[in-house]
């Protein structure tokens, strides 16, 4: 029951060179009402099922401090009542009808997420259609829903010291940007959130022109669309969203976050400042951290893990964000751990990264790592939405999803080591350590 | 994310169940292969995408087969399995399986070891045979022993800094106490701290046998083909010598009365609960009665459990209810989480819902509703390579046959309200149940005296 919540963390990670013949672009179909909202279809008919995504441009980079969360918070009201289908109505209505739904929120999106039998195509269209600007935000379920929210924060960062780490790295190291708080937003603003403000922002965000509707699966293309008019071409286009102006200045110095706490096991955070997702050094990054982070073999499991035996495990690289991202290193040190050795060992590393980059056999490795993961993602007709979808957001294209292959198979491996020194460097870094007080040793 | 969470065990509930009428969706019938050693491997071809997988269950070596003393001896052993064979050594193996973006994963359930592995179809042969070898001829050298047994022991305190997690251990522990299934996956830390790798090497011997496993292979791979390559990979598995151990566990214990335990955690500023009471065991004829029982009274979002503590009291963002099945019987049980000043609010409340569940039962509205949800949500759950590998194989090992779910069909959209409500009175405790909360007992402690007498525990106290 050991789950993560909230942070989207994108593995849309594409190859198209390798794109088989199962998944193409030429199976996605693009159409565009006049209120500007895109539409995606794709005819899949392996299972009897439907998988209707809706991403919206609006995530934790829109919000300012007060309404921190409140990104996420729109999801979880997006199931709580219009006019014309009452609180507890769209899930009540899509139950009977065999359908299911979740939803998440990110740095850069927030995404609607809804599986169903062929035959409620309609019943959801028209649901999802209603939601897009019906939301009524009834005042006890806004309180009842605040609470949800502050259960979720305390779930997800209050009560698991690697996520208290994390969110205070995050907020040292990213001073201006809004990346700096998580999405789930601060306690002080869950807890004062107001109606008034909250609806002018659903309204300010939540437009056709400001969103993409995707759909994957057991349904007729031209019937889909004739549905997908029907019950959204009357929906009003938006103003075009405020543009998110503030850019993170340069970090000047390495900066340190200590934190001592009631704990059985230390917690342990690296992070530099990154590139964001179209920036061409994503490319030789998110190659470099294969070898270096991920699986048994990767360089600092090897060191950390195997051979000084400081830590449990190593994981990391940098997500896909529209704004520059931090390449994160996090490692579960072992109870009692030198975390200053630990952290002399990572720097060691990322040494060696800076002088040689990595490996021809790595270079190779990191390319079939990212062409499994890839497949692994479009195995399911969700996995393919939710691809198409995040890939339309990041880059305004969901074409990208078969081309952004060139950009891995474009990198030269030297230019791995060249990112390495680029990006790694100490005025770069900050670094968090949570050493526990009290309890058990 | 807006839902609450679904445990495998739900996950698991919805695959069993099978969808009606039109654009019904059926599990293909797989070919089987038997190798000479005894292991049989069912394989279905499927070239949607170009991934292999592969999935085994081995009976008997899971944790509820662990000499009492050597709990945690299961999991330790499959963690030795990755970490060298007699060719490579554990280094080698890990480069090699991470060079092709390849997964292989194996790991001890209570009543089975499994073996998962998954790759790009090229990549498959090569794959099956470092697969192979790790099951076939493990090195099990005492440096790497040393290290995976002081991981796991470092693990169960990373566990402990988590409540979410912790409980649910804490559960087991208090639910099946000395009895087989109450052994952990985790281990325990008393136990790990006595391990030898004798013991380990023991385990193996015993318990890894290919006439005990059985295996399925799916995806974009030929049948000739794969029948070549599992001949010459796990066809080199021995078949086992001498009598095969027994196979049998106990009578499940069943609670009698309320048992109460608390676990403080002083730094928690949530407290977090799990009920339990007996279920049913796998395949048994209740099933259909009672996950409709169970999806409408804590599985599906609208369910009875998030409507009065999550929608409409906004107590906690997660809660839910379950049953787990095994050959040797079954656990229904229910979790959630609010905060510590709340505790007392939430299981008054669960406790109301459970009265009302076995006195009322459901409307035959919302039991429709149910039924067209499992339905309708079963097919996503056979929807890649690894979840049809998956249900071969669970299909066969709980030999519930290929034929299962069709069989179902007609289980579940025959289940009336008055069947849900029988599976309901069975089921939902009234009397005879355990009960498990983990936070801060400062103050929560005065708002679950009204439930009884509890016994007390420290979240730093070894083991559990």
């Amino acid at each position: 029951m050991r789950r993560k919540t909230l942070v989207f963390v994108l593995s849309v990670i594409i190859l198209t060179t390798f794109l088989g013949a199962s998944f193409r672009k030429e199976d996605v179909q693009v159409h565009k009402l006049d209120n500007g909202l895109k539409v995606l279809l794709v005819e899949d008919h392996g299972i009897p099922n439907v998988a209707l995504f809706t991403f919206f441009r609006v995530g934790s980079r829109n919000e300012r401090p007060g309404l921190t969360g409140s990104s996420h918070f729109i999801e979880h009201l997006m199931f709580n009542g219009t006019a014309k289908f009452g609180p507890g109505e769209f899930d009540r209505r899509m139950e009977f009808r065999g359908g299911s739904n979740n939803a998440y929120t990110g740095d850069d999106m927030t995404a609607y997420t809804d599986w169903f039998p062929a035959a409620a195509l309609e019943a959801m269209i028209e649901m999802e259609a209603d939601r897009m600007q019906g939301l009524t935000f009834v005042p006890e379920v806004f309180e009842s829903e605040r609470g949800v929210i502050a259960s979720e924060r305390r779930m997800g960062i209050e009560n698991d010291n690697d996520a208290i780490l994390v969110e205070n790295v995050r907020a040292t190291a990213i001073m201006a940007h809004p990346y700096h708080w998580d999405v789930i937003g601060w306690m002080s603003d869950i807890l004062s959130w107001r109606r008034d403000e909250v609806m002018a922002y659903y309204r300010t965000y939540y437009s056709p022109n400001n969103s993409v509707l995707i759909l994957v699966g057991d349904f007729e293309s031209v019937k889909a669309l004739d549905l997908i008019k029907k019950y959204y071409s009357g929906i009003p286009a938006g103003a075009p969203p405020p543009p998110v102006t503030t850019v993170e200045p340069p970090q000047m110095g390495v900066k340190r976050v200590i934190i001592r706490k009631e704990a059985q096991t230390p917690s342990f955070i690296m992070v530099f400042h990154g590139p964001n997702c179209q920036d061409p050094d994503f490319y030789p990054l998110s190659i470099l951290a294969k070898p270096f982070l991920r699986g048994e073999s990767s360089r600092l499991h090897r060191r950390l893990v195997r051979e000084e035996q400081l830590a449990i495990s190593v994981y990391g690289g940098i997500r896909k964000t529209i704004d520059p991202q931090l390449f994160m290193i996090y490692v579960k040190p072992r109870p009692g751990a030198d975390l200053d050795r630990l952290e002399a060992v990572i720097d060691e590393e990322l040494d060696k990264l800076r002088k040689d980059g990595i490996t021809e056999q790595e270079y190779r490795k990191a390319l079939n790592i990212i062409r499994s993961d890839f497949y692994s993602g479009l195995q399911t007709i969700s996995g393919k939405a939710n691809q198409m979808g995040a890939s339309e957001v990041l880059y305004g294209s969901f074409e990208k999803l078969f081309s952004q292959m060139d950009g891995y198979a474009a990198v030269q491996r030297d230019q791995v080591r060249l990112a390495a020194g680029k990006y790694f460097t100490e005025n770069n870094k900050t670094v968090g350590k949570l050493i526990p007080e009290g309890g058990a040793k | 994310m807006k839902n609450t969470f679904r445990t495998t065990i739900a996950a698991f509930l919805l695959l069993l169940v099978s969808v009606p009428g039109e654009g019904a969706f059926k599990l293909p019938t797989p070919e089987k292969i038997v190798l000479p050693n005894g292991l049989t491997v069912y394989c279905l071809k499927s070239s949607e995408v170009p991934i292999v997988s592969f999935r085994m269950f081995i009976r008997g070596a899971g944790s509820a087969y662990e000499p009492g003393a050597l709990e945690g001896a299961a999991n330790l052993t499959a963690d030795l399995l990755l970490k060298g064979t007699t060719k490579m050594n554990a280094d080698v193996v890990a480069e090699a399986l991470d060079f092709m973006g390849a997964d292989l994963g194996i790991s001890a359930a209570e009543e089975y070891a499994q073996v998962s592995a998954e790759s790009l179809s090229e990549h498959f042969p090569k794959l099956m045979e470092i697969a192979a070898d790790c099951l076939i001829e493990p090195a099990f050298k005492e440096d790497e022993f040393a290290k995976e047994r002081a991981k796991r022991i470092d693990n169960i305190k990373a566990v402990k800094d988590e409540p979410g997690s912790a409980v649910s251990y804490y559960f087991q522990k208090a639910y099946f106490g000395a009895h087989p299934m109450g052994h952990l996956a985790l281990g325990t830390e008393s136990a790990l701290a006595k391990m030898t790798i004798q013991d380990i090497r023991g385990f193996y011997k015993a318990r890894f046998r290919p006439d005990r496993a059985v295996a399925a292979v799916v995806g974009d791979i030929d049948r000739a083909k794969l029948a070549g390559l599992l001949k010459a990979t796990l066809g080199r598995w021995k078949a086992a010598s001498g009598n095969a151990p027994a196979l049998d566990i106990p009578a499940l214990p069943r609670p009698k009365g309320p048992k109460l335990v608390l676990v403080d955690k002083p730094d928690a500023t949530q407290a977090y609960f799990v009920m339990g009471a007996p279920g049913y065991p796998m395949g048994d004829k209740v099933t259909p009665e009672a996950e409709v029982m169970n999806t409408l009274f804590g599985v599906r979002f609208t369910s009875w459990l998030n409507t009065e503590l999550r929608i409409k009291r906004g107590l906690t963002y997660g809660v839910s209810s379950s049953f787990q099945e095994w050959a040797a019987g079954g656990l229904f049980s229910a979790t959630s989480y609010t905060q510590n000043s709340k505790i007392g609010e939430m299981l008054d409340i669960t406790y109301d819902l459970l009265k009302k569940g076995t006195g009322r039962g459901f409307s035959a509205e919302e039991v429709e509703s149910t039924r067209n949800y499992i339905q309708g949500q079963f097919p996503p759950t056979l929807e890649t390579n690894a979840d049809k590998a998956a249900a071969y194989v669970r299909l066969a090992f709980y030999k519930l046959g290929f034929d299962y779910y069709g069989k179902y069909l007609a289980g579940i959209g025959a289940v009336s309200a008055a069947g849900a409500g029988k599976a309901a009175a069975s089921f939902l405790p009234a009397n005879d149940y355990v009960l498990v909360v983990v936070g801060k007992a400062a103050d929560i402690k005065p708002l679950l005296a009204k439930f009884g007498t509890w016994e007390e525990k420290k979240i730093t106290d070894p083991d559990f």
